[in-house]
């Protein structure tokens, strides 16, 4: 497990940022660090702004203040192409896959350089093999789950060093959250990734790290494996989120 | 299923009603009547395509309402007239244009050293201020005296004279010198605005650049433009009218389109891209700018009609039989069925069939296509997957315009070129996209045959019934009313 919080291996630093939609003040002061080759887990309830981070990382909702540093650099203001180039995936939450498009478009739009999907392909449908058999249903004729499936697979498509994932088992059935988190473990071999997920014993599982986010600001931070042991905060910052609760023998 | 089974009904009921509107009028007009309207409705129908298909993909990708897209179409007829007549105009202010662009285009080669500079946050702000004000006084320095209402005229008197050669209508340029130093103050010029538009001093700019060759290409490439076509001012001319004229009207589609092309570009990049956030002003944007390109056409070529000679293989007094027979002998009609028909409209007609596959190959088979079908529905995704999204816009609206005036220089053989011509096909265009279904290509498609039909046949009952000929003009809006309250979507929009 990844113990250190020596900031040179941080492949992104999100350094105080204050990010404003419209005339709201949703973030004020978030901070994450993600470690190289981990995972980082965005805790907190509905409308705490974990979404907004993401957003504000892709420079999708590009910060008032604060500083967010990529692989050394500092990306804040960049527009949101030219980020996403330098390395980062978006798997945004509620399955934004193209309706329009079928599925193998899906996966050729996000390219980056030709030949990306015939590198990537064998990997992408070892880990979802359902993709490849669905290849020719446009967006708007796959399940819910299969659509949830293609817009990670999508971020697979061109050679990123940091996937941010929101949400991916976002209303999927028992068994295919068994699946997506296989896929995550198995890309975390390759690449870095923040996540955000409700399902806490998904987290719990899957992240080394995690930071609480609480209306717009980062309140906790620190190992996973402290948390499941911290009760209290899972029930002070976390309450109703926590979809089945950590067996305490577990904890022991 | 069910879904499925409810759009078979509609399919079956849709095809039933065209089959019995077109039988009823088959019957009722008699053949040689149905055939000849029915070809007029669809060189009309191509015509409001070639409007409609910008409208729609502009609408469907940005939802930008573009009122100036008329006044586009009649651009692309006057460039193309131009062209065709007598280009001495368009060569005159071409090398100017070019110089002007030559540095602007700099920008990618002096920004990133520019944002790196040094600069207190008022130096940042005032900074590119001051160059747009040296770039303004600088451009006017260079334009002083020049004659452009001269080099403007020159077509008009082309209109005018019936002389056999085709040179007796050319005017001398200006001399070489003075145009020269015409030239190096509107580079000037370009330089300061290409100063201004790389924000020096912000480093939130800062990137690694491309290399800097990549970077040269199109100055250096817009540079040389700038030279050939400086020092071919008069002999292009000449060369143009020396040409053979179907070659010469082939040339003047060419321009059209692609002038409608970049100026749609900057349109785009310049006044539409800042108003994205407040999208009601860029209806008044565009609205403004129709009034603006029509006053700066009244001033240039008067508030007059011309018409444009058709070009050699459609100008020949006679009539063919067969198509070959009119490619070789350049007839004005041709024998359809037994019902002459002008050989020019069939051309028309042509276009736009081809300009639908063309689109429609693009829109399915193209990278481009798949990034606007994806765009449409939501276009921070598309931009979080790395594509530049602000490119794609500017690309889609300039190809937008790039159709219209591909229709106006289409429409300018047969239909009067003058100031107002764009605005009947704009308002049809956009009855067409809400026929058709905002946003979808082949709803524009439909949508402009199905009014293109409505109009000639209104035009042929109003003319049998001796009705009044707004029936014609009413019958597209009575259309558009009933296919919304019918479907309000358009025939293939989509709900939402
Ligand atoms: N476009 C917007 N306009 C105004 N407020 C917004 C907008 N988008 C988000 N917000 C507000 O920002 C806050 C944070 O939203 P965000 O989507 O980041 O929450 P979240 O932590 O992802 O929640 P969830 O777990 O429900 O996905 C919320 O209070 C929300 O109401
Ligand atoms: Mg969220």
């Amino acid at each position: 497990m990844m113990e250190t919080t020596d900031s040179n291996r941080n492949l992104l630093s999100v350094e105080k940022i204050d990010t404003y939609i419209g005339q709201f003040h949703i973030l004020e002061g978030v901070s994450v660090d993600v470690a190289k080759g981990s995972i980082t887990v965005l805790l907190g309830r509905n409308g705490a702004g974990k979404t907004t981070t993401l957003k504000t990382i892709m420079g999708l909702t590009p910060p008032r203040n604060g500083r967010v540093i990529f692989d050394g650099q500092e990306i804040q203001g960049k527009q949101a192409f030219k980020i996403a180039n330098f390395g980062i995936g978006y798997v945004p939450e509620n399955r934004a896959v193209f309706r329009a498009l079928t599925v193998m478009e899906n996966l050729k739009l996000a390219e980056r350089k030709k030949g990306d999907l015939d590198r990537h392909a064998d990997f992408i449908f070892e880990l979802f093999p359902d993709l490849e058999r669905l290849s020719k249903l446009k967006g708007n004729q796959l399940s819910g789950g299969q659509q949830q499936m293609l817009a990670v697979a999508r971020a697979l498509v061109p050679d990123n060093k940091l996937l941010l994932i929101d949400e991916p088992s976002e209303g999927l059935a028992p068994i295919l959250i068994q699946q997506m988190m296989e896929a995550i473990r198995k890309l975390r071999e390759t690449t870095t990734i923040l996540l955000v997920e409700q399902n806490f014993i998904m987290a719990s599982q899957l992240a080394e790290r995690y930071v609480i986010i609480d209306d717009g600001k980062s309140v906790h931070r620190g190992l996973m494996s402290d948390l499941v042991q911290n009760q209290d905060l899972i029930h002070q910052y976390l309450g109703a989120s926590i979809q089945a609760p950590i067996s305490t023998s577990e904890a022991q | 299923m069910s879904h499925n089974s409810k759009k078979l009904l509609y399919s079956v009921i849709g095809v039933l009603v065209v089959a019995g509107v077109v039988f009823g009028l088959y019957t009722y007009a008699g053949q040689e009547a149905f055939i000849r309207t029915t070809l007029s409705g669809l060189t009309l129908g191509s015509l409001f395509f070639l409007v409609a298909a910008g409208l729609t993909l502009i609408f469907g990708l940005m939802d930008v309402l573009n009122f100036a897209h008329g006044s586009m179409f009649m651009i692309g007829a006057y460039t193309g007239w131009q062209f065709y007549t007598n280009p001495t105009f368009i060569f005159g202010v071409l090398p100017l244009v070019l110089a002007f662009a030559t540095t602007v285009m700099l920008i990618p080669v002096i920004k990133p050293r520019l944002v790196r500079l040094d600069l207190s946050e008022a130096w940042q702000k005032s900074l590119p201020k001051l160059a747009y004000i040296a770039a303004l006084l600088v451009a006017v320095l260079a334009l002083v005296k020049f004659d452009i209402l001269g080099l403007a005229k020159t077509a008009m008197v082309a209109a005018t004279t019936t002389s056999s050669n085709p040179l007796a209508e050319l005017s001398p340029q200006e001399p070489l010198p003075r145009f020269l130093l015409r030239i190096l103050l509107l580079m000037l010029s370009g330089a300061f605005v290409a100063v201004g538009l790389s924000k020096p001093g912000n480093r939130t700019e800062v990137s690694a650049p491309e290399p800097l060759k990549k970077r040269l290409i199109l100055p250096v490439v817009l540079f040389v433009l700038t030279i050939i076509f400086t020092l071919v001012r008069e002999s292009a001319s000449e060369g143009v009218l020396l040409m053979n004229g179907n070659l010469r009207f082939a040339l003047a589609i060419i321009a059209a389109t692609l002038f409608g092309f970049l100026l749609g570009a900057l349109i785009e990049i310049t006044m539409i891209r800042p108003l994205y956030v407040r999208s009601f002003f860029i209806v008044l944007m565009t609205l403004g700018m129709s009034f603006v390109m029509r006053e700066l056409v009244q001033v240039l070529w008067d508030p007059l009609a011309y018409q444009m000679v058709r070009p050699p293989l459609f100008a020949q007094p006679g009539r063919a039989t067969t198509i070959a027979e009119w490619l070789m002998n350049g007839s004005s009609t041709i024998s359809i069925a037994g019902v002459t028909f002008p050989t020019y409209r069939l051309f028309v007609i042509l276009l736009g069939v081809v300009m639908f596959v063309f689109v429609t190959l693009l829109m399915n088979r193209s990278r481009l296509g798949m990034i606007i079908r994806a765009g449409v529905q939501d276009p921070q995704m598309v931009e979080a997957l790395g594509i530049n999204v602000k490119r794609v816009f500017t690309l889609v609206f300039a190809l937008g315009v790039a159709l219209a005036s591909l229709g106006g220089i289409g429409a300018a053989p047969f239909l009067p070129v003058q100031p107002m011509m764009g605005d009947q096909y704009q308002m049809q265009g956009f009855i067409t996209v809400v026929i058709g279904g905002m946003g979808s290509y082949v709803g524009a498609f439909v949508g402009a045959m199905i009014l293109g039909m409505a109009r000639a046949f209104g035009d042929y009952f109003a003319l049998k019934l001796q009705l009044s000929p707004t029936i014609a003009e009413a019958s597209t809006v009575i259309i558009m009313i009933i296919v919304l309250i019918l479907r309000p979507q358009g025939l293939f929009g989509k709900k939402d």
